[in-house]
């Protein structure tokens, strides 16, 4: 839970008597610290103390309350300012709400509702503030590399090095790898180690979206840019300000949109979709991809200068199958997380188990080792998990064929099968693929091997 | 104290700030008597120094007090006085509108010295 402070709150007065029954009447409230100043320049010595609330008399002894004010909002621009005055001129209240009070209260009958009110306001804006710094805080906690990525195999650790690099600078990072390594994964944990946690992480899926919709997606447009546009968008780099914008599948971007993107990347800087502003934007940049972007390059399918843009530091996640030991240790940790998040009691996995993963080849990776043990782990109905509630429903069918030790005779009658399977039992087509007479293929039918 | 024994001023939006608390209304009933004369000292001599400025701004930072006290009638006259000392016009309506403040604070401050035993 996000620990909430004494809730701070300076009363600027030089009217003595007013002043104390101001701090009185808002220290009833017992979270309430009031501290009471009679100058201007006596609270700005005290903003240090960062104070949640000010209330402040427009005319003071020194300085003007608006003088006061604006060296407040100099330093400490969240710091909400209220006006209690006994000035009734409206363009006084006017000038000072356009310069930044939170509001402006005339001494009168109902000061004392208002500042309550006004306060329940600030406490809860405060409340809320305190609890978003507190849960960007639990997903830094969350998105610790290590909590994230888990393994000991030399690849892996090989990882580690490079998102540590990455965390310390600005630098762009392109992450590829199979699907299921985890892409996402690596640069959430980039973003909430690095110095710009605190901001967003913004994510779009290149491929998900429309091509007639991707420029608006990423750059937003305004209102009346083209049919359907009936209000302005903020597009995700602008949301992205100060954080990461992490573009997923890359590669699926065509060549138009690559071009425009560029030049964003190169000027730091863009114009929303049927807008003439332009708007700097302030964004690392992740990206990542499934394909090899250096062949799409050289096939003529991704701008050159683009991919040197974007390339920054390559970190290439490795296909679980080649990750060892790694597949247990994961497997182990995702059995510990699915029993605790469905309050199940502890369960371990056999040694025969083990053995069954360590022959898979993972072609869905570590998103599939998950779903493959959180079945696993609904199916037992002891405390262990065993071979027999390990299957892979992989739709790589040929990659699953060497998994367990046949005879030649068998792995040559499951090869034919799935090629039959795969060309609709077009036996003149599969005895052309496998470089096999067709009467090999029809003496097994008849003899129904296959 | 009943509220209706008060012949000069009302308790009424000072408890609403304080709250029912007999400690804390004697504290400010106190202090409102130990700052109120400054002030009203203020208001006569810049009068009688011919000094508007310093008249508005002490007229200006009394008017919320005499509210709180409910003061009778001298809301509306230490406002007139804050107005007309804006505009420069320390004449002799000025003058006796501070007579009429200075008296009716003056029956205020007996008052509540003797409500609430005060030297």
């Amino acid at each position: 839970m996000a620990h909430m402070d004494a809730f701070k709150i300076f009363i600027v007065e030089d009217d003595v008597f007013y002043g104390e029954m101001l701090r009185h009447y808002l220290a009833l409230n017992p979270d309430n610290e009031v501290h009471l100043f009679k100058t201007g320049e006596e609270c700005l010595k005290n903003l240090y103390r960062a104070p949640a609330m000010i209330s402040l008399d427009y005319s003071l002894p020194d300085m003007s309350g608006l003088d006061v004010m604006r060296q407040i909002k100099k330093e400490h621009t969240d710091i909400p300012v209220v006006i209690v005055s006994g000035q009734e001129d409206i363009s006084t209240a006017v000038a000072l709400l356009r310069e930044g009070a939170y509001d402006y209260f005339v001494k009168d009958d109902d000061v004392k509702e208002r500042l309550w009110n006004v306060l329940k306001k600030i406490r809860e804006n405060v409340q809320l503030r305190s609890e978003i710094s507190y849960l960007k805080e639990e997903i830094g906690r969350k998105y610790e590399f290590r909590n994230v990525i888990k393994g000991n195999s030399p690849s892996i650790k090989q990882i580690f090095g490079l998102i540590e690099k990455s965390i310390k600078t600005n630098i762009s990072v392109s992450i590829t790898g199979e699907t299921g390594t985890g892409k996402e994964l690596v640069a959430k944990a980039i973003h909430y180690n690095s110095k710009r946690a605190k901001k967003p992480f913004v994510a779009i899926n290149v491929s998900a979206v429309p091509r007639d919709l991707i420029e608006s997606e990423m750059f937003g447009h305004e209102k009346g840019a083209f049919t359907g546009a009936v209000t302005r968008k903020i597009g995700k780099f602008e949301q992205a300000s100060g954080g990461t914008i992490f573009l997923d599948e890359i590669g699926e971007m065509d060549m138009n949109m690559q071009a425009k993107l560029l030049r964003v990347i190169q000027e730091r800087e863009l114009t929303r979709v049927g807008g003439n502003e332009l708007i700097n934007i302030d964004v690392r940049l992740i990206v990542a991809t499934n394909r090899n972007l250096a062949d799409e390059v050289q096939k003529g399918n991704f701008r050159e200068d683009l991919y040197y843009r974007l390339l920054g530091l390559p970190i290439e996640l490795p296909p679980l199958r080649y990750r060892g030991n790694d597949i247990i240790l994961l497997a182990k940790y995702f059995v510990d997380e699915f029993c605790k998040e469905n309050k199940m009691k502890k369960l371990s996995i056999t040694e025969s188990a083990q053995q069954k993963l360590m022959g898979y080849h993972f072609p869905g990776n570590v998103r599939e080792l998950r779903a493959i043990i959180e079945l696993a782990a609904v199916l037992t109905d002891t405390d262990q998990i065993d071979e027999s509630h390990i299957s892979f429903n992989s739709a790589d069918a040929a990659g699953n064929l060497l998994m367990e030790e046949s005879s030649l005779a068998e792995y040559t009658r499951k090869i034919i099968s799935y090629y039959l399977q795969k060309y609709n039992n077009n036996v003149l087509l599969v005895a052309k693929k496998l470089e096999i007479g067709k009467s090999t293929i029809y003496r097994m039918i008849k003899e129904k091997q296959i | 104290m009943a509220q209706s024994e008060h012949v000069n001023y009302s308790l009424e939006k000072l408890i609403g700030f304080v709250g029912d608390d007999p400690e804390a209304i004697k504290n400010m009933v106190n202090l409102f008597l130990n700052t109120t004369p400054s002030l009203l000292n203020a208001i006569i001599a810049s009068f009688q120094e011919g000094s508007p400025e310093i008249l508005a701004k002490s007229a200006h930072t009394l008017k919320p007090t005499l509210d709180v006290f409910g003061i009778r009638d001298t809301y509306d006259l230490i406002r007139n006085i804050e107005q007309k000392a804006k505009r420069s016009e320390l004449d002799e309506a000025m003058d006796k509108q501070i007579k009429q403040l200075t008296h009716t604070l003056e029956l205020v401050f007996q008052e509540l010295k003797l409500d609430f035993n005060l030297p």
